[in-house]
């Protein structure tokens, strides 16, 4: 999208891709392009802003997240040291106890 | 320099050497095997209280994310978290299954936190935005993944009380 000047005038243009090429598609001259050119400017920065929000909300469960997962790796490790310690071994991903422990 | 949510590097370290001489063990190494019991006697009880005492303060952000300031929604879900333990942990219970329990009553807290947060999405105004597909897909990639997490805790505590009942091995007993 973009405004053009020629001649003191301006013109307002589409840009639009049609596979490898890009074509300019002419929306409108003088006033009309001034007032189509700052409403995609607008629509542009409130895109910006969703985006931005949406990502800050990802990051702020993740945040909620880390220490959680944190405990659970911590947990899972001082289980599997307490049980092999005291014997045991995984068959097939099952606990079970050595004979000779 | 880690953060008040995040076990201290000496803790880490602990913990990257139990799993290290774990796996030794595991592969059938006995001097490992006598390395990891004097490791899980000197080691293990200072990390599982670090991780306690995380699992605490982890609750209590999420406690504070869920109820938004309000005093009586934190009181009744403090509540409910305190009568959770009191029904998951058996009596006397030791280090591992407190932090064991700490760890089921932390994932149920977060997967109510994350569809409660999720689910406000859904009943904004019909004519605000719209949430992308892309989001929404990630939420529920991180809603899942809570979900699985939390479940596993639960057989993780029950499993290590199926083997406490069955051969009450020393570093389980109370």
């Amino acid at each position: 999208m973009a405004l053009e000047r020629r001649d003191g005038n301006i013109y307002y243009y589409l840009s639009v891709r049609h596979g490898e090429r890009v074509c300019k598609i002419y929306v409108g001259a003088g006033e009309f392009a001034r007032i189509f050119a700052e409403g995609a400017i607008l629509r542009r920065t409130s895109r910006k802003a969703q985006r931005e929000g949406e990502k800050a909300e990802l990051e702020r469960l993740e945040a909620l997240v880390v220490p959680v997962e944190e405990l659970s790796e911590a947990a899972e490790d001082l289980v599997r040291a307490h049980l092999v310690a005291a014997g045991y071994h995984r068959h097939r991903g099952e606990w079970r106890r050595a004979r000779s422990a | 320099m880690p953060g008040v949510l995040e076990l201290s590097v000496d803790a880490k370290g602990r913990l990257t050497e139990l799993r290290t001489v774990s796996e030794t063990a595991e592969a059938g190494d006995r001097n490992a095997r006598k390395q990891l019991r004097r490791l899980v006697c000197s080691s293990s009880p200072e990390v599982i209280a670090e991780a306690s005492d995380i699992a605490g303060r982890a609750q209590w952000m999420l406690v504070k994310t869920i109820s938004a300031g309000e005093p009586l929604m934190q009181e009744a879900l403090q509540e409910r978290m305190h009568q959770m333990r009191a029904e998951i942990a058996s009596e006397n219970p030791t280090p591992l299954e407190v932090l064991l329990t700490e760890r089921v009553v932390a994932g149920w807290l977060l997967v109510e936190v994350l569809e409660g947060l999720i689910c406000a999405q859904y009943q904004r105004d019909v004519t605000a935005h719209r949430v992308p597909p892309g989001h929404v897909i990630q939420q529920s990639r991180i809603l899942e993944s809570a979900t699985r997490r939390y479940l596993a805790a639960v057989r993780e505590l029950a499993r290590v009380r199926k083997l406490q009942a069955s051969g009450a091995p020393a570093s389980f007993r109370r």
